[in-house]
This record gives C-alpha cells, structure tokens and sequence, in this order.
C-alpha cells in the first residue's frame, strides 16, 4: 500500500527527488577525514579514458554549505584524496557530482596510524515547494509539542552499547525541509526510550547511543520515524569514545 | 510469512579475542515479524575441518558468536564461519546480507560494523555476482600509515578447489599473487604497503566463483584489527 501512496503524495505535495551521490564526513582533534574520489568501475563500461573533473560540497551539520573542493582524475584507475575540512560541528554531508562518474567513494576516518573506511550512497535529496515546508513546519511543529512527527519514513537498525566500546547514530536529513526524526529505543521487556531530532536543511546530527540505550551493556532496537527523507550511518567508539579512533558505516 | 523461501549463504571470519555480533536480520520492525525461516552456522579451521555446528534459532536477531564459540577450543585460531539461511524475501527488502559488530577484547580501537558477505550458494542475481568469473576491487589511502593491510579468502564451496589471484596495484606497477583454496579452506595474505616507494593503491581479486573476500588492516604495533570490509563486485 505503501509503495502505491508514496509517490502519489509526492506528485500531490511537488516533492522533486534530485539523484545525488553523498557520504557522511566526521572530524576531530587527532581525527582526519578524507574522500577517496574515484571512477575505477567505468574501466568495465567506459571506452574513453579522458581526465575528469570531479567536485564535492561540504555540508556542516546545521546544513550550510561551508566548502567546495575541486579535483582531475587523471584516467580511469586514478584516484583523487580529499581531506575534508574540520569545523566546530565536526561532522555533516559531502555531496559528490557523479555526471560523469560511475563508482563507489568512500570516506576514510584516520587517527594517523590506521585508518577505517565506509562507502556513500547513489540516493537523491528532496526538494519540497514551499508551501509544504510551511505546512511541515506548521504540522510537525504541532506534533513535536508531544513528542511525536510525521512519520513520513521510517527505519529500524540494531545500535550497540558496552563497557568499553558502543555504536553512536550519525542522522542525516536528505532535504530542503526541517526534518523530525523520532528515534524509539527498545530492548526486550523493557520501555522504549525516545527522543526527537530536529535536523535543518541538509544538517547532520551525532546522536549518542546512552542517551538511547540506558543500560550499561544492551543492545538497542531502533525505529526511526521523519517527515522527510533522511539516512543514518553507524559510528564506532572504542573505549575512548569520541576522543579516540571512530569507525564509520554505511547501513541498509 | 510466504511460502517460497530464499537461500543465503554468508560467510565471515572470527578471531578468538574479539567479541563478534551477528545481525541475523538487519532490519525489524517493531512487531518482529521478521525473521529468518531456517539458519545453519557452521565452523571451519583454516584447513577446511568442519569443527563443528553451533545450534542459532532462527528467531533470534542478534547472534553472540564468541559466545557460541566459546566452547570449541578455538583459542588462538582464526576459524571460517558459514551461515546457511533461508529466508523469505521481507525479511530483507535490499540485497540479502547478514551484518555484524566486531571489537577485539580490551583494544582502545572502535569496533567496526559491517556487511557479511554473500557467497557462492546464495542468489547469485540478488547478490549481484551472475557472471562466471568474479572480480572484485578495493581503493586504499594512498599514504603511509603503521597498519598492516591483507586480505582474508575463504573458499565456501563442498567440492570445487578455488584459485584466487590477487593483484595489488602500486601506481604504476602491479604485485600478483594466487592463492589456491581447497573446499572450506581460508587464508589470510598480506599486502606489502608500498612497493618501492609507491603506496598500495588498490587490489583486485579474480576468482572462478565468489569467494569469501574481506579487506582488512592490523595495527602494526598490536596486530589488533583496524579494518574489516567487503570488496565491490563491479564487474558482472
């Protein structure tokens, strides 16, 4: 039924869905993040092998658009390193134009010694009129008064918590419109936690998994609701947590 | 839960040290209607031996395989673990894969979280490997860090000898190695980092049919994992 109103809705409401190539970026003392920028699978599909310009916009986590960054592939096996720029917010989106692209990119996470490394995804963003982001501001504003938001979409994933190591939720609103994101905790026999995200445009946020999981060592079933479209990625701490090396992963 | 069910083979490596969190099913919906129909997990050494079966229901969502393992006198091996599920297709919406959560014990490094690879015996169209040969890629950072990055192959199928070969890509230079895998047998290669200056840049693997293949990194000082992911499948 779902698959059937989706999109009726949003030929209802004008919603555009723009194909975009994006991955989450994270930074911090002693943490480096760099994009691995690449075309090696067009070497299977692709007879030319001229240089290609390729560019990437860096999206902080209240969604402005804070950097771009230019850079050749000088054929099809090359490969261009982007270190992202720290900010304050330490984390957000990078969108990649793949027009001429065609692979996966990845982002790295460095503490210097070793590194670990996850992958982007070839979505879309979407581009509400104004009238609905009016209506969504005015509708889901109401709604957060009680905790509660347009559950427009939804996602579960399993989230970690342990003595010495855990799985914090990186969010990411994928849209023009302010996005509520309710995240529900549950673990077996026990209450849900709960809390609202409010996320900008294009805005990011770290959620840590004890303010969702609050027991010492538990495993947290998320569902995730949002009035727009939005992703999350997985980010291992070990037992220095934010301030030690961090690992990042792409879910389903 | 429909009548027409979906195989799954997957297959990971565990190292004794290292808790190990398998995602039988990855997403659930609160009402727990997911779940697998069957699953059978089952452990090899790096010889091929069968060490033995470890009993999961189905129903479970989330497997503690240290746990499991626990009591197979595995210490200081690496062992190859199969799980054999079916399925049916609700339970996994995108491609069928299993994830997991692994951390070496008392290491400060993050744990990392990860796809289970699909191998041969599963649905060669839904994992997208149709084609005869299996070529799989893999970029690196190109630049100098103290981690030891390798490749760990596992060869899950019951009679066919697999031959792998590995090319490692060093600008404009290229190292090879093959590597011969009888049923059920794994291995772990390394990847020299540089080679004669030049930084490893990238890897490929070429196999007659999907191999278990995982990139992975180790801290040079205590060999603890640092990197633990799948190769891409582009060439179909």
């Amino acid at each position: 039924m779902l698959r059937v109103l989706r999109p009726l809705a949003r030929r209802l409401l004008a919603v555009e869905r723009t194909p975009t190539y994006y991955l989450p970026w994270l930074t911090g003392p002693g943490l480096e993040c760099v994009l691995i920028l690449n075309n090696i699978e067009s070497r299977f599909t692709t007879p030319t092998d001229d240089p290609i310009p390729v560019s990437a916009h860096q999206y902080d986590s209240d969604g402005t658009l804070v950097r771009r960054y230019d850079a050749t592939l000088a054929d099809r096996t090359d490969a261009a390193e982007v270190r992202v720029q720290p900010t304050q917010a330490g984390c957000g989106i990078v969108t990649v134009d793949v027009s001429r692209l065609k692979s996966d990119l990845y982002v790295t996470l460095s503490d210097g010694e070793a590194y670990q490394v996850t992958h982007g995804r070839g979505e879309f963003v979407e581009t509400y009129p104004l009238w609905v982001r009016a209506l969504v501001i005015l509708v889901g504003g109401a709604l957060a008064l009680v905790g509660r938001t347009i559950p427009a979409f939804t996602r579960y994933q399993y989230v970690y918590r342990q003595l010495d190591y855990r799985s914090h939720v990186l969010l990411m609103n994928l849209s023009n419109v302010t996005n509520r994101i309710r995240v529900s905790a549950r673990r077996a026999g026990t209450r849900s936690c709960r809390r609202l995200v409010t996320l900008p445009p294009m805005g990011t946020r770290l959620v840590d998994v004890r303010t969702l999981v609050d027991e010492a060592t538990a495993i947290g079933r998320l569902k995730l609701e949002a009035n727009a479209w939005f992703n999350l990625y997985l980010v291992g701490a070990g037992s220095a947590d934010l301030a030690g090396p961090l690992s990042i992963m792409h879910v389903k | 839960m429909s009548s027409e069910l979906s195989p799954l083979l997957s297959v990971t490596f565990h190292e004794q040290g290292c808790d190990h969190l398998i995602e039988l099913v990855h997403q659930r919906d609160e009402h727990a209607r997911r779940q697998l129909a069957s699953v059978d997990v089952a452990v090899y050494d790096a010889d091929g031996k069968m060490l033995g079966d470890i009993p999961v229901d189905p129903r479970d969502e989330v497997v503690d395989l240290a746990g499991r393992l626990a009591g197979h006198g595995l210490a200081g091996e690496r062992v190859m673990v199969v799980l054999d599920s079916r399925y049916d297709e609700r339970a996994f919406p995108y491609r069928p894969h299993h994830y997991a959560f692994v951390h070496p014990r008392r290491a400060a490094a993050a744990p990392l979280y990860y796809a289970v690879n699909a191998v041969l015996g599963g649905v060669p169209d839904r994992i997208g490997a149709t084609g005869i040969n299996n070529f799989e890629t893999y970029l690196f950072l190109r630049r100098h860090l103290a981690a030891r990055p390798g490749l760990a192959l596992g060869n899950p199928s019951r009679f066919a000898t697999a031959e792998a070969q590995v090319f490692a890509y060093y600008g404009a230079q290229r190292q090879t190695q093959k590597v011969v895998l009888e049923p059920k047998r794994h291995t772990e290669i390394g990847l020299p980092a540089t080679l004669e200056g030049e930084p490893l840049g990238r890897v490929e693997v070429k196999s007659l049919f999907k191999l278990a293949t995982y990139v992975l990194a180790r801290r040079a000082r205590s060999g603890e994992l640092v990197l633990f992911d799948h190769l891409f499948t582009y060439f179909k």
